[in-house]
């Protein structure tokens, strides 16, 4: 019976076997119609660490059961599922991208591509969900390596826009999303002026800039100011409904409320120390989001429990006589310090395939594989708060996920099968297709 | 030449005969110049005795008991003795006279020429017809500021530009307003420097050394030619137009040049071109040498070196102390060392107070630099007898001896080094200059006011106490307001007023000394003057239990107060240490480089990328930087004595990685973005062997690099392949020597200028780009044949026609249409790529090293390996811009199908430490096989740059450049663990542990000490223009805004 099945999973996946087309040209995935087990599977649960030969269930895109070696699935009376032996095989998480500005551009030097950075310092009111593409051609390349979900951050100013949790497949962008709202950006100023939005969350030194705090003052008491009034309306709104609507208000509103995060993007320490008391002391729900320098505010991150989203292994150290691999040990050290954290890359969104590198480079200096994995899959999902639906290989989670032959942080490893939310997506990309162009160019050539 | 200096020397010398010391000749000169007088003619014999004091001839004697005789304007004699019957004596009891002290450069403010002449050089940066005394030589408020320092001379240098002009070594005094000023020596010198432009070309510094160059070049074109048409006038029709930029270049051939650097770095490029152009020259430098100075030293250079210092760094906040790097700590600690170490290093030094934030601070300077070592003579010899040799003065200056200028420094207080020492006098070519009047210390001290004190009665006397130019009234507790001290002599004048005493509005009191105490009057606001008296004030039993004013200190007891302050210094931290530094200074530099010993790694995995492959269990021997043997550990052989031995279980050796695309080390400037072709610019010139980034690509297994030049332009500068030697003490020592010489171009949005402002430079299309290649191949053919023509001529043949001039520009582009320097060029989509590689069809003997990026070159893959380039690729990257959106990560990969020689670079400094990995990715991406894809950043960059029979692979005869890794490298798990680049082990992982000890503790001092302000107690503030030292230092790299910056 299975074997049978198998050959329809296969069947079903050469829907997407079209040659010569562009990206974007390519079919989302179809719907979960019929429960899909993959069998005989190493699973990589990151919740619970490695079940060999274990297997796992999901419909309606969402994962039913997670069984080691010797358990069978106690699939629904009567159901008809696709079984997939994975022959031992990988099966891991979809990884998620956290600060991303995935499918808000497109190309980064074309200003008519790029939907990151409204007018004004304060523009809590943009989502970054509205302005997604889902015919990106960054969705296609980025799940390649095995990342299938993203926090999209808008960019720019001291209160650029909300959060949103997306998957990286779906036809609109109600099916890409996985919460819209996780949280409001807040681009906390460092002292020495210049630390505003990417610049901060790129972790860049900003000080020097011969600004003597007053600007930094001015700005933080801006954002400060703009919390304060939101929350004034929010009392007032809820005693008297007719007051009338500001959509800047309302959009601060869940993250005043705690339901929602703020990410304070900051690198360096006045910097992450004076956000998080500023977090802390309005209630709010912080996670820092840069933290270069996180490891010398570990106390203060420790005790009001803030998480730290490192942005990119990959960067040079701060300072002339720093570590060369400073970078490469932060996640390290600040595990060694107490600190919660999650790996993000920290770039240019075209650059968002090579996640799971930055934390392989944070495993081999000193992190190791599980924690560095984890670090890519449930700790982002947790930090950023889409952890109820993504980030392990746990009952009741999405099924988004991805079949490989060996570990995604090693770059031998093929990653031949995943799934979005339960639905088998097509791992081809413009980029596959235009090297499957060309090669075929070069066999024409050759006469054949 | 000549001519004209004689002519120049009449009117210029008024009292100072330089020509001969016979009166007559001195008359004769005198009798020659100058305007008529209006009335009978004054004379002044000009003839002086300074009797009494000590005389220190020159640097290097001892102050000795001595008559100087001055007689109209020069040194007659020096010698015990009385004074000469008829000279009036100058009365020199306890002063000490020294040689008057030699500015040797001063930077004079000399108008810019007038840019519509038609005789100008093209660039505004290169105006050597200026000279220094077409500007206001050395402005008056200078003029007094050196003379108190005790200097009596300086050479004026015109300020600004490349090629400045000539300086002119003037008199510091003050002419009379019918004279000039009195100038020892015109084209003392000619000034060159590396400045850059805001605005145009050049505006990096290789764009800088190449118009340096370039102009140095025309200068002598220029005189060979007029030397052909004053031969054969029929020449004179072909001959360059007349000009006075390149006339004065040809006239300045043999004067020394100046070169104003402003680091060490520059010091050692501006002295390579003054070599070239076999122009003997001196240094003026910034007082960083020390930081590189067995290069500076083995230059054999004289130095000019500011006694400037830099303020410690701002450690305010422990932020702002996390941001100073080591090596801004060590710069600033070890700044007062530098003569000291100059001088042990056996460097001629002089000393100059430009580029101090203030002259006054110059002695305090000097004594500084002496705590660290330099002597009493060495200093002297700093401002006197080494500026006059330098000068080419030093038969009029430097000395106290009979022929000499009269230009003599009286000291009071000690030796003119000496803590309390105090300029008196100084005197310019004769002439007396008062800098300070003995003090008459009848005044000083606490006074009792008896008489005449106008505040009405008073329980007790009011108490004056004066102290130099400070003067405090107070009655009991009430201080009175004092403004307008003055003091003459034994005269004193001042205002006082105290309201609250009683005195309302100013009071004018004027004091003199009599026997009896201070006399004087006080003139009251209504008028009256009333005669004061005052005595001495009884000395207060216990000045401690006095009453305290408000600011602390006891009113009476103000002055004695201050005298306990300055009796009793802070006490001063202990000098620098004086220990060897490490080259480059920093955390990880070397203080001595490390031997190329024996070394073998055994029982390692060897990634060949030869055809043996992938080698388990082999073994690695190297010896005087070569490698011995590469393969099975059975056949290793013998292994010469006193090898290290490596155990290599379970670890992996490569060939050392190289970068075909880096933009490490390029100091000022990655782009010369000052015109569209810029060939004749060399990253050679500027190779920056202190950034950071070399040591941390070492880290990375890196051994050697391809720096190639940005991409602003369509064709940009020659590249430089150069091996990862960090530690070396000279520049050049990195150069990579056999290496193809090359030459960056680009192609597509960037040369385009198409991710800028946009504008009027051409080209702004790809049409554009092709046409301006196509021009400068055109003009450089076309060039090249003239030359040639005219080398192929006989010698005296060529004496009878004009010489061809020499273009920096088209002799490069000359190279490459020839095949002897490889194009690496920039180019993104494929049209732009065939385009390159149909012009190259039709040159057959140009040669494209490389297409760089080449992110669609796996569309036209055929076409490539047909024009027989390379393709050096990024890994993965794309998206970024319009021109990549088609970037694919198989791009390595098809073009190595297709048989192209394909690399892997950074074009990153910080990719560059992962070259590994990222070549790792054509196996992911495009399944090639692991040991092809490390030949992508080994044996393949290493034959595009033409260094392959060196490096580049782990052979047996090639360079020992070597980097051993923790795991399989193509994997995220490799760690490199150490490297060695010619047989010289440069990083290891041990090293690099004891290094981080070092820095924390080095940084922990320092720190501490820039805290307590250093001994000056002055603390520098972020953007202070002064700390022009570490401007070129990034302190935060973005690596972003660097590959902007390179243009990737």
């Amino acid at each position: 019976m299975h074997l049978l099945r198998t050959s329809c999973a296969l069947a079903a996946l050469s829907v997407f076997a079209l040659k010569g087309l562009a990206q974007d040209l390519l079919h989302k995935g179809a719907p979960q119609q019929a429960p899909v087990v993959l069998r005989n599977a190493s699973l990589h649960t990151v919740s619970s660490g490695v079940l060999l030969g274990g297997t796992l269930w999901f419909q309606d895109g969402v994962l039913r059961g997670v069984h080691p070696a010797g358990e069978e699935p106690k699939l629904p009376d009567g159901a008809q599922p696709v079984v997939v032996d994975l022959q031992g095989k990988h099966v891991f998480p979809g990884m998620v991208a956290v600060g991303s500005q995935l499918g808000l551009v497109e190309i980064g030097s074309v200003r008519q591509t790029v939907d990151t950075d409204e007018v004004g310092e304060l523009s809590p009111e943009a989502l970054a969900l509205v302005a997604v593409n889902p015919d990106t051609t960054g969705f296609p390349v980025t799940r390649q390596n095995g990342v299938l979900a993203s926090v999209l951050f808008p960019t720019g100013g001291l209160l650029p826009g909300r959060a949103s949790a997306i998957e990286l497949d779906g036809w609109t962008n109600a099916e890409l999303s996985v919460v819209a709202d996780v949280g409001v950006v807040v681009g906390w100023p460092a002292r020495g002026g210049g630390g505003f939005g990417r610049r901060g969350m790129r972790g860049t030194a900003t000080g020097g800039g011969g600004d003597d705090g007053e600007a930094t003052k001015k700005a933080r008491q801006r954002i400060d100011d703009a919390f304060a009034a939101a929350r004034s309306w929010l009392d007032a709104y809820v005693a008297d409904a007719t007051i009338p609507i500001d959509v800047r208000h309302q959009a601060l509103v869940s993250a005043l409320r705690g339901e929602a995060r703020v990410f304070l993007l900051a690198s360096e320490q006045e910097q992450i120390e004076s956000a998080v008391r500023w977090a802390v002391g309005r209630g709010l729900r912080a996670v820092v989001v840069g933290g270069r320098d996180a490891v010398a505010c570990a106390d203060l991150l420790r005790r009001h429990a803030v998480p730290v989203v490192v942005t990119g292994v990959h960067r040079l150290p701060t300072r002339d006589d720093a570590a060369y691999d400073e970078a490469f040990t932060l996640p390290k050290r600040l595990q060694d310090a107490g600190v919660r954290f999650c790996i993000a890359c920290g770039g240019e969104p075209s650059n968002e395939r090579n996640l799971p590198y930055h934390a392989a480079t944070a495993a081999a200096f000193g992190l190791g594989r599980d924690r560095a994995l984890a670090a890519v899959t449930l700790d982002a999902a947790e930090i950023a708060g889409v952890g109820e639906q993504l980030g392990s290989l746990s009952v009741g989670k999405h099924a988004t996920l991805f079949v490989a032959d060996g570990h995604p942080f090693d770059l031998s490893t093929r990653i031949e099968q995943a799934y979005v939310r339960g639905r088998a997506i097509d791992l081809r990309s413009k980029h596959s297709e235009l090297a499957a162009k060309y090669r075929a160019r070069y066999r024409q050539l050759r006469g054949k | 030449m000549l001519a004209r200096m004689r002519w120049s020397l009449a009117p210029s010398v008024r009292s100072v005969p330089l020509a001969s010391l016979a009166p007559f000749a001195l008359t004769a000169l005198l009798a020659a110049q100058g305007p008529p007088h209006n009335g009978p003619r004054p004379v002044d014999p000009g003839w002086f005795a300074f009797t009494g004091g000590k005389v220190v001839r020159a640097a290097g004697q001892a102050a000795a008991e001595a008559t100087v005789v001055v007689r109209d304007g020069r040194i007659v004699a020096v010698e015990p003795g009385g004074p000469p019957p008829g000279a009036t004596v100058v009365d020199c009891a306890g002063l000490v006279l020294y040689p008057g002290l030699i500015e040797p450069w001063y930077p004079s403010d000399v108008p810019a020429l007038d840019p519509a002449r038609s005789d100008q050089h093209w660039n505004p940066m290169v105006q050597p017809q200026r000279d220094a005394r077409d500007g206001a030589l050395v402005a008056a408020a200078d003029r007094e500021a050196l003379r108190k320092l005790g200097f009596a001379l300086a050479a004026a240098v015109p300020s600004g530009g490349i090629l400045k002009g000539t300086a002119a070594v003037v008199l510091l005094d003050e002419p009379a307003a019918t004279a000039p000023v009195r100038v020892v020596r015109d084209r003392a010198f000619a000034a060159a420097s590396l400045q850059t432009s805001r605005d145009g070309y050049p505006d990096s510094e290789m764009g800088a050394i190449a118009l340096l160059r370039q102009s140095l070049a025309d200068g002598q074109w220029f005189d060979r030619c007029r030397a052909a048409v004053a031969k054969d006038p029929a020449l004179a029709g072909r001959a360059p137009q007349p000009s006075a930029a390149l006339q004065a270049l040809a006239d300045q051939r043999t004067l020394p040049l100046w070169c104003d650097a402003q680091d060490e770095l520059q010091a050692l490029r501006l002295l390579a071109v003054a070599a070239e152009f076999e122009r003997p020259a001196v240094v003026v430098g910034s007082g960083m040498e020390f930081r590189r100075l067995a290069a500076i030293a083995a230059t054999k250079a004289a130095f000019v070196v500011p006694l400037a210092f830099p303020d410690a760094p701002d450690v305010a906040t422990a932020a702002a102390a996390e941001r100073t790097s080591l090596r801004q700590l060590q710069s600033w600690e070890q700044a007062p060392t530098n003569s000291k170490r100059l001088l042990d290093a056996g460097v001629t030094v002089a000393w100059t107070t430009a580029r101090l934030r203030d002259r006054k601070d110059f002695l305090a300077n000097v004594r500084e630099a002496m705590a660290c070592g330099v002597t009493a003579d060495e200093a002297l010899a700093a401002l006197t007898t080494v500026p006059a040799r330098l000068l080419g003065i030093d038969a009029h200056a430097g000395s106290l001896a009979a022929g000499q200028l009269a230009n003599l420094v009286l000291v009071a207080g000690g030796g003119l080094f000496d803590e309390k020492a105090e300029v008196r006098e100084v005197w310019v070519g004769g002439v007396r200059h008062v800098v300070a009047r003995p003090k008459d210390e009848g005044l000083d001290g606490a006074w009792a006011w008896r008489d005449g004190w106008p505040g009405g009665e008073a329980a007790t006397p009011p108490v004056v106490t004066i102290d130099g130019d400070k003067l405090t009234c107070a009655l009991g507790d009430a201080k009175l307001t004092v403004a307008a001290v003055q003091r003459d002599g034994t005269t004193l004048t001042c205002r006082l007023a105290g309201k609250e005493i009683g005195m309302d509005g100013e009071h004018w009191l004027r004091l003199f000394v009599a026997s009896d105490g201070l006399r004087g009057a006080v003139t009251t606001p209504d008028g009256r003057t009333v005669a004061v008296r005052c005595e001495r004030a009884p000395k207060p039993a216990d000045a401690a239990e006095a009453p305290k004013d408000g600011d602390g200190k006891t009113a009476d007891a103000d002055g004695k107060a201050k005298g306990k302050d300055a009796a009793k210094p802070a006490r001063k931290p202990a000098p620098p240490s004086l220990d060897p530094l490490p080259t480059p200074l920093g955390g990880y530099g070397f203080v001595a480089l490390p031997d190329a010993a024996p070394f073998a790694i055994v029982g390692a995995t060897l990634w060949t990328v030869e055809a043996a492959g992938i080698v388990r269990d082999g073994a690695l021997v190297a010896q005087d930087g070569r490698i011995l043997y590469a393969g099975p550990r059975a056949g290793m052989p013998p292994l010469p004595p006193g090898t290290t031995t490596i155990d290599g279980k379970g670890l992996h050796v490569t060939p050392g990685l190289i970068d075909c695309h880096s933009h490490t080390g390029i100091r000022r400037g990655v782009n010369e973005s000052g015109q569209a072709v810029t060939a004749e610019v060399r990253i050679a010139d500027v190779l920056d062997p202190d950034d950071v980034s070399w040591y941390r690509q070492l880290a990375g297994g890196v051994t050697a690099v391809n720096q190639l030049h940005g991409s602003a332009n369509a064709i940009g500068g020659q590249s430089q392949t150069t091996k990862v030697r960090y530690g070396v003490a000279n520049p050049e020592d990195m150069h990579l020597h056999g290496a193809q010489p090359g030459m960056k171009w680009a192609l597509g949005e960037n040369p385009r200028g198409a991710n800028g402002p946009g504008g009027g430079r051409y080209p702004q299309t790809r049409m554009g780009v092709e046409a301006l290649i196509r021009d400068r191949i055109a003009a450089a053919i076309a060039w090249r044949r003239e030359q040639d023509a005219y080398e192929a001529l006989v010698p005296f043949r060529r004496a009878a026609v004009l010489p061809p001039r020499r273009d920096l520009e088209l002799e490069a582009m000359a190279e490459i249409v020839g095949g002897r320097r490889w194009i690496h060029c920039h180019s993104y989509r494929q049209d732009e790529i065939f385009m390159l590689c149909q012009l190259k069809a039709e040159h057959g003997a140009m040669r494209i090293g490389t297409f760089q990026h080449v992110l669609e070159g796996y569309k036209v893959a055929d076409a490539i390996a047909k024009a027989g380039a390379g393709a050096s690729s990024f890994s993965d990257w794309w998206g970024y811009k319009f021109e990549v959106f088609d970037a694919i990560a198989d791009n390595a990969a098809i073009l190595h199908e297709q048989g192209v020689l394909v690399s892997i670079n950074s074009d990153s400094d910080e990719h560059a430490r992962r070259l590994n990995t990222e070549a790792a990715k054509a196996v992911k991406y495009g399944r090639v096989a692991p040991h092809e894809a490390l030949m992508f950043v080994t044996a393949n960059p290493a034959k595009q740059l033409g260094v392959f029979a060196q490096t580049g692979s782990l052979t047996a005869g090639k360079d020992a450049d070597v980097a051993l890794w923790s795991a399989d490298p193509l994997s995220y798990d490799a760690i490199c663990t150490a490297t060695w680049v010619d047989g010289r082990q440069l990083f290891s992982l041990a090293r690099d542990a004891e290094c981080r000890v070092r820095i924390l503790q080095e940084r922990t001092r320092l720190l501490q000490r820039a805290a307590a302000g250093g001994a000056k107690g002055r603390t520098a503030k972020a953007g202070d223009p002064k700390d022009a030292y570490w401007a070129a230092e990034d302190l935060t790299e973005d690596y972003c805004c660097r590959n902007l910056m390179g243009g990737r």
